[in-house]
């Protein structure tokens, strides 16, 4: 009886045991779909440059989205003093965006979002983003979950000790505007009543992915700053 | 052997980023060097890469179109090709191409900071009506004077 038993159950197994084995040994387990196929130029709708005409034409191509060359700056000077004040502000906004330091504000849940953007999968030390737990050596602050009454005269504070120049990511809902305690009687609707807000990151909470894209976001803002070319013109 | 393998992948990217200056490049623009098939490339010329010896989440990444330089951005990545980044899907666009409804609007990037940037707007009566100066309250209509109100002219409810 006990050997009937097992051996049914060693037949059952065994099938089960050769169809999994390929699977783990292949490329840990994932499926090969689209690396094995290796689709043609024309397949992958690859458009056809002039460079290399001689590859196959008349295949299924798709309608080229027209766009300009995107130069580095986004300035236009217009004479050589603006030029040279261009290049400075090109260079200072360069260094800025390089190395942005966020004090840590987490409020609520978004700060769990927060510290996910800083672990290794999305990994923001690969922008030079490194948080900062003191507002003095802090270039950013990002105002992570709600923004009670009480916590609002300690964040101005915050924000005031920091130096200029000084940004702010409001990230989720709740810092946005309120969100779900909107209508709540002890909290801020929305942390731009209390600093002005530089980047607006929606979600509740938002994702890290979303968070680092606010994040990419702030630093093409940075590249815009034209401080010395105002000064110039004013 | 682990070491001759990571050498012989160094020099597949080398190689597949077209020699040793371009590579360099690559490095600049991307911050990363890596090798891959080919998969596709979407409308604006972004090309598209798979490589399983990756780790998940590592072996799909696009190479932005040269053009855009070091204005690339996440949202320049048309929604296909987004499912396929994020992998909603493992088929792409070019194996299995996208079902075009008529109600699609044509996909652009994300506008922030340009001229033709998103302005939030509200349709309601504000309860609180604000102060303006009697010489700019000849017209009080939003047809009239639109630009009292702030509302983008392409912008509005029903206007296509």
């Amino acid at each position: 009886m006990l050997v009937a038993r097992g051996s049914r159950s060693l037949a059952i197994f065994r099938p089960i045991a050769s169809e999994l084995l390929p699977l783990t040994t292949i490329d840990h387990g994932r499926l090969q779909s689209t690396a094995s196929m290796q689709p043609s130029a024309d397949e992958r709708g690859e458009v056809v440059s002039p460079k290399d005409s001689q590859a196959p034409q008349g295949g299924p191509q798709q309608a080229v989205v027209p766009h300009k060359k995107r130069p580095y700056s986004p300035f236009k000077p217009t004479n050589t003093a603006e030029f040279a004040l261009a290049r400075v502000d090109d260079l200072l906004a360069w260094a800025r965006k390089g190395s942005l330091w966020p004090m840590t504000f987490g409020l609520a849940c978004c700060a769990v979002e927060m510290m996910h953007m800083a672990a290794p999968r999305y990994d923001m030390d690969r922008f030079g983003v490194v948080f900062r737990a003191s507002p003095r050596q802090s270039d950013c602050i990002i105002v992570a979950g709600t923004l009670t009454n009480k916590m609002a005269p300690a964040f101005r504070k915050v924000y005031d000790q920091m130096m200029e120049p000084k940004w702010v990511i409001s990230m989720g809902s709740c810092a946005n505007g309120g969100g779900y305690y909107h209508y709540s009687y002890s909290v801020v609707r929305g942390c731009d009543r209390i600093v002005p807000v530089d980047i607006y990151v929606p979600g509740c909470p938002p994702s890290a992915e979303a968070l680092l894209y606010g994040v990419l976001q702030l630093q093409k803002k940075i590249k815009r700053m034209a401080k010395s070319q105002v000064w110039y013109r004013s | 052997m682990s070491l001759i393998q990571k050498t012989l992948n160094l020099f597949r990217a080398i190689k597949q980023n077209g020699g040793i200056l371009s590579s360099l490049k690559t490095l600049y623009v991307t911050d990363d060097l890596k090798w891959g098939t080919h998969v596709g490339t979407d409308k604006y010329g972004n090309k598209y890469y798979e490589n399983n010896y990756y780790f998940l989440s590592r072996n799909r990444w696009v190479i932005y179109n040269p053009d855009f330089h070091l204005d690339y951005d996440g949202s320049q990545i048309p929604p296909e090709w987004h499912m396929w980044m994020h992998y909603t899907t493992d088929k792409p666009p070019t194996v299995k191409p996208p079902v075009n409804y008529k109600w699609m609007v044509p996909h652009q990037e994300n506008k922030s900071g340009s001229s033709e940037m998103y302005y939030p707007y509200s349709t309601t009566r504000t309860k609180i009506e604000s102060w303006q100066p009697a010489h700019l309250r000849t017209a009080d209509t939003e047809e009239q004077n639109p630009k009292l109100f702030n509302i983008p002219q392409n912008n509005r409810i029903g206007v296509q």
